[in-house]
């Protein structure tokens, strides 16, 4: 069942520019110059219900634009979205009952006030039944483990504490649809994985259709099936991981361990050497000759271990926003791909 | 319909929320909150309470020179106290609701995080206006009512001619009402204008300026018959009673119970109603535009 379609959506913004100097900025009390910014710039997309889609992108790339017109926040300057049947710009109250938006940058519970005092908030304006809100509640501080934070002013949480409050607000409502902005933003290892794995686990659990944006590659290979890349307003790739890995990377990275301590000389000839350890050695060498290189190392020298990987996720997206980006430099178009 | 699964029913459910319910939480919340920074709390309270002191003290002064305020205006000093009592009740109930939220609006704007008000499946008028109450504010509240009902005591017992009917008790609160509805819509609106001008800039201290007009008996503005400068007054007076009606916020219920015989009292208590019915709308549509302006900035 398709829960979210969108159809050419695009979002620009006027955005005035202000010149350097005291000078300048009188002049621009009359005479204005702007600059006009396409955040988005028609975006296609179906997502099915129960996905958990991760948009990746460089910033400004247009992933926030998107979750907002998506919740409603902003309305787009033209074509169409239906999220749960519902225009999500005309902020209908039956639709804003059924998603939730969660922002890792901005919060949404009272500063002051511990989070349970939002928490009872947020029952009035959903107007949770009190016995289904006492279990959701429970089941979300029970599985975030932050039932001695309940009464403490949101403020003196760390920011992972709080992270995990702003996640059950956004939940106790029962939400089908998640829209993740950046949710482990700034958090440390064991908190970003504590987040990962909770969300995981409701997402199976409720089969709820989640979007998701994040930097960080460990919580994309750990949620999401579906990966969306974003670029410049654009979609450039929509896929699995494995399809971005098979298609856009075009090298392997071997990983030596030589028998003698020594390295030898002649092996930047295979590939480019990357990383130098002795004994170990690792170099990048080009998807199709991976074999016969592999042969003729194993051949020439006493190899002790050898390992064959692909390049790490972060590398290989990292490589796609640049080429995108070098493609529409040079021809002044965007460069769109779909597999 | 027990064919429905119970879970399905919970998540669709098109409940509206208990508009009452929601507001005596923001009440509860800002009152736990208020309660935590208790120094602050009672500091405000003492500083707006001896604003109202000081404005007490200098009326007592004016009136050590006269006995009146204008010739036969009926103004005299317990009917003034009536009057100033008003102003306090009016404006300290619009400082305990709506201030902090007006204020808070243009602030939201700016950084973004308006975004959760949107997302609500409520009113967001209503979110926006009434999430936060300024309990101090109702330290001024108190001591006005006091000074209100002092001042009625006080003329009923030296005036001969001073009776006051059930229907004025009755209507005075109902006014009092409208005033705080006419002062909150010109104070809604214009601080939702910073959707437009960008940035903290914003009308709303414009809203100070205005409503100085509403704390004076409408009278002042006639000034003397036949003086040349009447027009002025005059023009001041028809702008801010029937084009932004400040002026019958706290005018008209004032008069209900100072001077209920006053003639023009009657078509002034009817405009009121429209006037403030009128304020609401225009405010209403003002702050939905608005909304549909608003950019989000980005995080």
């Amino acid at each position: 069942m398709e829960t979210i379609r969108i159809e050419g959506l695009r979002k620009t913004y006027k955005i005035y520019q202000k010149q350097e100097g005291l000078r300048a900025s009188f002049r621009g009390l009359f005479r204005r110059r702007y600059r006009v910014v396409e955040a988005v710039r028609g975006i296609d997309l179906s997502v099915d219900q129960g996905e958990f889609v991760a948009f990746l992108g460089p910033n400004g790339a247009g992933k926030t634009t998107t979750l907002k017109l998506l919740s409603g926040v902003i309305s787009p300057s033209s074509g169409s979205a239906r999220v749960l049947g519902h225009v999500p710009w005309r902020r209908e109250n039956a639709y804003r009952r059924r998603f939730a938006l969660v922002m890792g940058q901005k919060n949404q519970l009272w500063w002051d006030l511990p989070a349970q005092e939002s928490f009872r908030l947020h029952q009035q304006i959903y107007r949770i039944e009190p016995a289904a809100f006492v279990a959701r509640r429970d089941e979300l501080v029970d599985l975030l483990e932050v039932g001695k934070l309940l009464g403490q002013p949101v403020r003196e949480l760390s920011l992972g504490e709080r992270m995990k409050m702003e996640l059950i607000a956004a939940l106790l409502h029962s939400p089908e649809v998640l829209f993740l902005d950046e949710p482990t933003i700034g958090l440390d290892v064991v908190a970003q994985h504590n987040i990962q794995n909770f969300l995981s686990y409701y997402q199976k659990l409720k089969k709820i259709t989640i979007l998701l944006t994040s930097h960080y590659m460990k919580d994309v290979i750990a949620l999401c099936k579906r990966v969306v890349i974003v670029t410049d307003g654009v979609i450039v790739h929509d896929g699995s991981l494995k399809e971005i890995i098979d298609r856009f990377s075009t090298h392997k990275v071997i990983t030596l361990q030589f028998a003698d301590h020594g390295l030898p000389h002649d092996i930047n000839r295979f590939g480019e050497v990357i990383e130098e350890q002795a004994p170990r050695l690792k170099i990048r060498v080009a998807k199709q000759t991976v074999t016969d290189s592999l042969a003729a190392i194993l051949q020439l020298h006493p190899v002790e271990d050898v390992s064959v990987e692909d390049p790490p996720l972060e590398q290989v997206i990292a490589e796609i926003f640049t080429s995108v980006k070098q493609e529409s430099d040079s021809t002044g178009k965007r460069a769109i791909s779909k597999i | 319909m027990s064919h429905f699964p119970p879970e399905y029913l919970a998540s669709n459910s098109s409940q509206k929320p208990n508009y009452a319910r929601v507001f005596l939480t923001f009440a509860r919340n800002s009152l736990v909150r208020d309660m935590t920074f208790r120094s602050n709390f009672i500091i405000e309270t003492i500083t707006s309470l001896s604003w109202m002191f000081m404005n007490l003290g200098f009326y007592l002064l004016i009136f050590s020179y006269t006995d009146v305020i204008g010739v036969a205006t009926g103004w005299t000093q317990y009917e003034f106290f009536v009057f100033f009592a008003t102003v306090a009740i009016v404006n300290s109930l619009v400082q305990t609701f709506f201030m902090p939220n007006a204020q808070e609006f243009s602030e939201l704007i700016r950084t973004g995080n308006l975004d959760f008000a949107l997302l609500k499946p409520i009113d967001t008028q209503f979110l926006i206006s009434l999430q936060k109450v300024n309990w101090s504010g109702l330290g001024n509240t108190g001591f006005a009512i006091l000074l209100l009902l002092f001042s009625l005591w006080h003329l009923s017992r030296h005036e001969a001619d001073f009776v006051l009917h059930p229907l004025q008790i009755l209507l005075y609160p109902l006014y009092v009402f409208c005033g705080i509805i006419i002062l909150y819509s010109l104070m809604i609106a214009l601080s939702a204008t910073s959707v437009w001008l960008g940035r903290n800039q914003s009308l709303y201290n414009f809203w100070f300026y205005i409503t100085n007009f509403s704390r004076y008996p409408m009278e002042i503005y006639s000034g003397p018959v036949g003086d040349p400068r009447r027009w002025i007054g005059e023009s001041l007076r028809t702008f801010f009673s029937y084009v932004i009606p400040v002026l019958l916020a706290v005018n008209v219920p004032a008069r209900i119970l100072a001077k209920p015989m006053a003639p023009d009292n009657l078509s002034l208590a009817l405009y009121a109603v429209i006037g403030t019915i009128l304020s609401f709308i225009l405010s209403r549509m003002i702050f939905y535009r608005a909304l549909r302006g608003y950019r989000s900035a980005s995080s």
